[in-house]
């Protein structure tokens, strides 16, 4: 076992660290309170990677060879800490472009391929309640609700994990209601209102056991990226935390001295390490193979999101009366971790609903 | 006297309350809190039901027919009342409660410390309408930038010049802090003397050099305004100082009165946090009642059902420790330690059951508007203001080990 980053690795969390401190960090109130990113972000960074890491190097991508998820959850936790917006941006094509990748028809890979390779942007839902309603004889009718989904607004594809069915959707002629919630209010979300609307045949990558498997997949590879985000906030507003509270003087001694408030931290920092290692560990099972690679990555992203929640709000305390204005970052972040466990559904129920199916199975 | 049965006047309160909350707060929280901006309407409509600006001042008998009995040592009901009627009305919206009530916290210390000349010209400043037609309201401008939970730091500073002060400093985090018509503002008038050289004066908006600053953003209670006020060589007259000027014989009208008036008002505040965890638990109840997950009723869902339960409990918790509180305050008993505790596991409910109503709603509690996602943006202020979590801990970790809590 060997806890290094190789050179490689070594040198995209360093550029990704820099570009979070420097440039998501100082962008990060604007675009919250535009609820849209700068205009210059696609651009800076498709510079350095986004968007295109997961397309295939024959689809004009960038892929060639496996993907590495680790990298991702190492790149992911320094995006965390600059913006979980913008973060959610330059990562969401990832899930659409591997699942196309790994299970699509030519049809659906050249249409998702060449929007993407265009600069293009897609999504992934999760109907994660069974909300949606599906006629499947061979194209599928889907009516229902979508959303609230990060990208959404500005995304030409949608990949989308419903029951036993993994399926992609242009959403040109969809109809989508861009929204701009209280969190990662940069990521230009949307619902999408489906009225029997129509997915080709070649449009579904996968039904039946090997849906379930493909599905098993995606989330997979999410819930890794979502926990090692989110870890990435959590150390974030702590950092921001304990700048202020070193300046920051209260009944004579700076605040940061105070031994609640040190614990405060310490917790937060506990927890944020914790989520950053289970994230690393199930990205690493996923590169690998390695059978609990699901169960790991369900895992990292229940123990993330309890720690970014957390970590916010006594962020937040920390900050006091300065917390609670947008004069500092503190109140963004709190907004900010709410995602994290809200998206594709809540993972506890999520794992107890599997559990539960599984022991009823036997 | 029985605690665990509401009196007839307490069910009374309850329901009135309750019923405004419903149909009259309700409606138009989303919108205020969506649009940042004070519900002046509601405010207007609110003075005919008795919820005026100076209803702290003016005695509670317009809201509750009752008159509080006089004599010091027999049980009141104020404290009991206002918890009762904090809950109620957090439920609607914290943010619009405190835009209807928030003049009460420059109320507080004219009624407290105001001679009878003070209180009237306090009524004076709030009669009719101001330049934009909205009713006249007041402000308390105490906290400072550098000086949040830590009051004893003040850096404003009122220096004497014949029968006025001159007033000179900013104030931060101010409640009606850019609307106000009247503002009791708290300064240093001797810095050898410390906290006992702290006074409060009332003062009237258009006196000069009064300049209202910034309007802040807030994470909640957003339909309640929060801004700066710099009080730049604010001249006034002695006649306005409250309390009278500082005299070595003690600290009557200075620091350590307003002190124990946020005392006073820790277990309402309790009751707040109370109320907006009601509303989340509410939701979330109705929810689980008529919803499904996957085609089965989420009611058949330990994992759910189980975490419900634990919302109930809390919140109820926190209920007995704000009506202890106030019961204990009505009843003329030291409540130092349990309006602390009232309001910090008040703060740490509505923190809680907002935090797991929004994990279990999932995504629809991130569509904008959503009532449990504002009561979850509502929730923090209240581990923050009137004393953070960690002074009220402060306070009833030092009661417990018999030392001075203050």
């Amino acid at each position: 076992m060997d806890f290094r980053l190789d050179d490689e690795q070594e040198m995209i969390v360093q550029t990704i660290r820099r570009f979070a401190d420097r440039d998501l960090r100082g962008w990060a109130a604007d675009a919250d309170r535009a609820g849209a990113p700068p205009e210059r972000l696609h651009a800076m960074a498709a510079e350095l990677g986004f968007f295109l890491d997961a397309v295939p190097a024959a689809n004009a991508g960038a892929l060639d060879g496996a993907y590495s998820h680790t990298l991702r959850a190492l790149r992911g936790f320094e995006l965390g800490r600059g913006c979980a917006g913008m973060a959610a941006l330059l990562e969401t094509n990832v899930e659409p472009a591997l699942a196309a990748r790994a299970w699509g028809t030519s049809a659906a890979q050249q249409a998702l391929f060449g929007s993407l390779a265009a600069g293009g942007l897609a999504t992934f839902a999760h109907d994660s309640r069974g909300l949606l309603e599906i006629e499947d004889t061979g194209g599928l009718r889907v009516s229902g609700k979508l959303g609230p989904t990060p990208a959404l607004a500005a995304a030409s594809h949608v990949l989308v994990a419903a029951g036993d069915l993994l399926f992609l959707i242009a959403t040109e002629g969809l109809a989508r209601q861009p929204i701009t919630p209280s969190g990662w209010r940069a990521a230009r979300w949307a619902t999408a209102t489906l009225d029997a609307h129509r997915v080709p045949a070649d449009f579904v990558l996968a039904r039946g056991e090997p849906g379930r498997t493909a599905i098993a997949a995606v989330l997979s590879w999410i819930r890794t990226s979502l926990a090692a985000r989110a870890a990435g906030v959590a150390t974030g507003a702590m950092e921001h935390a304990f700048a202020y509270a070193r300046d920051r003087v209260q009944f004579g001694q700076p605040i940061g001295t105070f031994e609640s408030l040190i614990r405060l931290r310490d917790d937060a920092l506990t927890g944020a390490s914790a989520a950053r290692l289970m994230a690393l560990y199930a990205a690493w099972a996923i590169d690998t193979s390695a059978p609990d690679a699901a169960d790991a990555a369900s895992r990292a992203r229940v123990h993330a999101g309890d720690v970014v929640a957390r970590a916010t709000v006594d962020a937040l305390q920390i900050f006091g009366g300065y917390g609670f204005v947008n004069d500092y970052p503190a109140e963004k972040l709190m907004r900010d971790a709410r995602a994290f466990e809200a998206l594709y559904g809540d993972e506890r129920l999520g794992r107890v609903l599997a559990a539960k199916a599984q022991a009823t199975a036997r | 006297m029985d605690m665990f049965h509401d009196n007839p006047m307490l069910q009374g309160v309850r329901q009135m309350l309750g019923a405004f909350a419903k149909q009259m707060i309700r409606p138009i929280a989303i919108k205020h809190d969506q649009e940042e901006s004070m519900p002046w309407d509601l405010m207007k409509a609110a003075q005919s039901v008795g919820m005026t600006q100076t209803a702290v001042l003016d005695g509670r008998k317009r809201l509750t027919g009752i008159d509080e009995d006089p004599d010091p040592k027999k049980p009141r009901s104020q404290a009991r009342i206002g918890v009762a009627a904090s809950e109620e009305l957090a439920w609607g919206c914290p943010g619009i409660a405190l835009a209807l009530g928030g003049s009460g916290l420059a109320a507080a210390p004219i009624a407290r410390m105001g001679n009878d000349e003070q209180k009237d010209e306090f009524r004076k400043l709030l009669k009719g309408t101001d330049e934009q037609g909205h009713i006249k309201i007041a402000a308390m401008a105490l906290s400072e930038p550098g000086t949040g939970s830590d009051i004893s730091g003040m850096k404003t500073a009122a220096r004497r010049d014949g029968n006025y002060w001159i007033i000179r400093g900013s104030k931060q985090w101010i409640t009606n802090g850019r609307s106000a018509s009247a503002y009791v503002v708290w300064a240093q008038t001797e810095p050898a003397a410390g906290r006992a050289g702290v006074r409060g004066f009332l003062v009237a908006r258009e006196t000069p050099g009064l300049v209202p600053g910034k309007k802040e953003t807030k994470l909640g209670i957003r339909a309640s305004e929060t801004a700066q006020v710099h009080f730049e060589d604010v001249r006034v007259h002695q006649d306005m100082m409250l309390g009278g000027a500082h005299s070595g014989d003690g600290p009557a009208g200075g620091l350590a009165d307003t002190k124990k008036m946020l005392d006073a008002t820790r277990p309402a505040v309790g009751a707040q946090a109370v109320g907006i965890a009601r509303a989340a638990y509410e939701y979330l109840l109705d929810r689980v009642r008529r919803g499904t997950l996957h085609g089965t009723p989420m009611a058949s869902h330990q994992h759910i059902m189980f975490e419900l339960a634990e919302m109930h409990m809390e919140i109820a918790a926190s209920r007995l420790l704000v009506h202890r509180a106030a019961w204990m305050a009505d009843h003329h008993l030291d409540n130092v330690a349990d309006a602390s505790a009232a309001k910090a596991h008040g703060a740490r409910t509505v923190q809680y059951v907002t935090n797991r109503a929004m994990v279990l709603l999932g995504e629809e509690a991130l569509e904008p508007g959503h009532l449990v996602e504002k009561c979850y943006r509502d929730a923090k202020i209240y581990d923050i203001f009137e004393g953070t979590g960690q002074i009220q801990r402060r306070i009833i970790s030092r009661t417990l080990t018999g030392q001075n809590p203050t």
